[in-house]
């Protein structure tokens, strides 16, 4: 699985730009589907057909946070604007990757005093990348205005943890993949959504479910883990310690009998897992559970250190787990 | 070109209705079929020549503005944005109620104000409309509490650049309509939607899908300009004069790329005048109908035009017409287009 982690982590797929990683997850599934199919925002949507007639959808957004180029200037010299929740800090002193370049990024100041004033009020107007290119024309040309880039980041393990840029959310990509290969004769109808552009406003999953009308649905994507020096209080999310199935986050609360099943799946499965309540942010679950008439929804999170950083940290043994506990819910009745 | 016509009929959020009339008097024949839905939006219909797709021209009629909040003792009005309307430029202004009531904006004289109190924002709290009323019961005579309030801006056109009020979004309108004047058939179904409520939270558009099922959709729009002298160039939106924007992202939605690209191919194979949205900021309708049903991808194609939401903007004419050309040649390519 790490190999799977690794290629779909590097691959490039910021949000709107997220047909390469499309393809690797495609690859990867060969022969163990049923069919697919790109609806027409673009979400990659695959199946598995069960012996009963109940249908679950599981999510993964695809696309990841990045960069978009909104200026050149005369001397080939790029300004940019953030792709989703991006904090210009994580940028200063690193690398951009666009499909034909990468870039450095650095900031302004004209005086000691002022880089001083910018670093530490930093926006992205302040922000600016060297391509290398010795003027406008030469720049638009490998990068026009309106280019996607990503971090330029590479996976490592460090000691018991993987390190990544956009574990958030090819750690749930590659989750949906195995959960795939373990189905062998599964008892429900699977449909796995990796849908796009989640980070810029759940764009894909408002509109992946429209057409299937599943029983219930399961986003699977990263949340804050809490336990580094100084972490966020109030929440418990660790490293290592399972998978978590999520309560409530500010975007949505998990429909309460899809979290009882979900801990049910985990207790059949010996599987370890954590409760969330995240005090922030949100998921496909917000949106997926509002489709149509409403469809239960929860989320089960991967707990991941520095979220949209370009060093994502998860614990693979979270991961392992968050696959054994969907195939184990995969095979229960799903009476709701 | 109904830009004169358009930018001086008044249509805050939620009082489209002498929008709507005007554009559904001038285009009822020109087309095959016209309705106005439940929430008000304006849809027209078109069959193509080979009908395998249904595509959506999108404007919004709406324009941002304010609602009488209260009638005060002393015969002024208390009101709210519609909208987003920055204070800042609504001083010393006229403004019509319900279209036909004139009124001011004032503001405390420059003698009254302390020295930090000029550089301060005023708030909406502090401001009223003055009708000329000297007592509620006078003012009560002519408006109520939830009139809409209109900037009153006539539209002036000199040389190639146009002023007037509402070219967010009455340009897209007029695009829309110069299009329906054009009297052949597409390959593609044309629905035009002339939508309410965008300024307020893309509201009408959030119905189209279930009325229409489109496959695609063109939003129109009247867009920032951002190039005047506060800003260094790097820093600016569009620019006047380069040709209609083109977006590839702003908030809540990525455009589509297949449809970006293929409006700046059709750009560029027609050599018409175009420049890149060169910021994110702002959304349109598109993400709404992004985010609707089974999702309908959308590109934006603007008209550029400086200071909008205020009582006055800019635009140039040749941005106009460049932009009605742009989105015709697309209509051209028909099936090939974003295909």
């Amino acid at each position: 699985m790490i190999d799977l982690i690794k290629e779909l982590t590097e691959s490039y797929g910021p949000s709107g730009r997220e047909e390469e990683v499309q393809k690797v997850v495609l690859k990867h599934l060969e022969g163990h589907i049923d069919g697919h199919r790109f609806d027409p925002l673009g979400n990659l949507l695959v199946w598995k057909k069960g012996k009963s007639d109940k249908k679950v959808l599981l999510d993964a957004h695809i696309d990841e946070i990045g960069l978009v180029v909104t200026n050149i200037d005369d001397k080939g010299f790029l300004r940019i604007e953030p792709v989703g929740g991006v904090s210009p800090y994580t940028y200063v002193g690193h690398r951009v990757r666009f499909p034909k370049a990468t870039g450095v990024v650095y900031y302004e100041g004209e005086t000691p005093e002022e880089q001083k004033k910018n670093l530490s009020n930093l926006t992205f107007d302040h922000l600016f990348v060297d391509i290398g290119a010795c003027d406008r024309k030469e720049a638009e040309s490998i990068v026009p205005i309106g280019t996607f880039g990503v971090y330029d980041s590479y996976f490592y393990e460090n000691g018991k943890y993987l390190v990544s840029k956009s574990m958030d959310d090819r750690i749930g990509c590659a989750v949906l993949v195995e959960v795939f290969k373990n189905l062998k004769d599964p008892r429900h109808t699977v449909i796995g959504s990796f849908s796009v552009q989640e980070e810029i406003g759940l764009v894909g999953a408002s509109v992946a479910a429209y057409d299937f009308s599943p029983l219930l649905c399961v986003a699977v994507d990263v949340t804050d883990s809490a336990d580094y020096p100084k972490g966020l209080k109030r929440h418990a999310m660790a490293l290592g310690k399972g998978p978590a199935i999520k309560i409530k986050d500010r975007a949505s609360i998990s429909h309460r009998k899809v979290v009882e099943l979900l801990e049910q799946a985990a207790q059949k499965a010996g599987v370890p897992y954590q409760k969330e309540v995240l005090t922030f942010g949100g998921t496909n679950a917000a949106v997926l559970q509002r489709t149509k008439e409403g469809i239960p929804s929860a989320t089960l999170s991967i707990p991941t250190r520095y979220v949209h950083s370009p060093s994502e940290t998860v614990s693979l043994n979270d991961v392992e787990g968050a696959v054994k506990l969907l195939v184990s819910f995969i095979d229960l009745e799903l009476e709701l | 070109m109904y830009l004169k016509e358009l930018t001086e009929l008044d249509g805050v959020s939620g009082d489209e209705g002498r929008v709507r009339d005007f554009i559904k008097e001038k285009i009822e024949s020109k087309v095959d079929s016209v309705k106005v839905d439940v929430l008000g939006n304006l849809i027209a219909f078109k069959k193509g020549t080979k009908s395998n797709r249904k595509f959506v021209l999108a404007a919004h009629m709406d324009e941002v503005g304010f609602m009488v909040t209260n009638v005060e003792d002393d015969g002024t009005l208390s009101f709210a944005p519609v909208g987003g309307v920055d204070p800042r430029v609504i001083v010393g202004k006229h403004v019509r109620i319900k279209g036909e009531v004139p009124g001011v904006i004032g503001y405390k004289a420059i003698h009254l104000q302390k020295r930090n109190e000029i550089l301060e924002s005023p708030k909406y709290e502090n401001l009223r409309i003055n009708i000329g009323a000297s007592s509620k019961d006078e003012a009560t005579q002519k408006v109520e509490i939830g009139d809409y309030v209109s900037f009153a801006t006539d539209f002036r056109c000199e040389n190639s650049r146009a002023t007037g009020k509402a070219f967010d979004d009455r340009a897209g309108c007029a695009v829309l309509m110069e299009i329906i004047e054009r009297s052949e058939r597409f390959e593609d179904d044309l629905y035009f939607a002339f939508l309410v409520q965008e300024e307020t939270g893309l509201r009408g558009s959030a119905v189209l899908f279930e009325q229409l099922q489109p496959n695609l959709a063109l939003v129109i729009e009247g867009t920032t300009a951002g190039d005047d002298p506060g800003l260094p160039e790097h820093q600016w939106a569009t620019h006047l004069g380069d040709g209609p924007a083109i977006t590839f992202m702003h908030r809540g939605y990525v455009v589509n790329k297949k449809i970006y690209e293929s409006i700046l191919q059709v750009a560029q194979k027609y050599d018409i005048k175009h420049q890149p949205k060169r910021r994110t900021a702002g959304g349109t309708d598109a993400a709404r109908l992004a985010k609707t049903g089974g999702g309908v991808p959308a590109g934006v194609i603007s008209v550029p035009a400086r200071y909008i939401h205020s009582p006055l903007s800019v635009i140039d004419v040749d941005d106009f017409k460049n932009t009605v050309s742009l989105v015709g040649k697309i209509l051209e390519e028909g099936e090939g287009f974003a295909r």
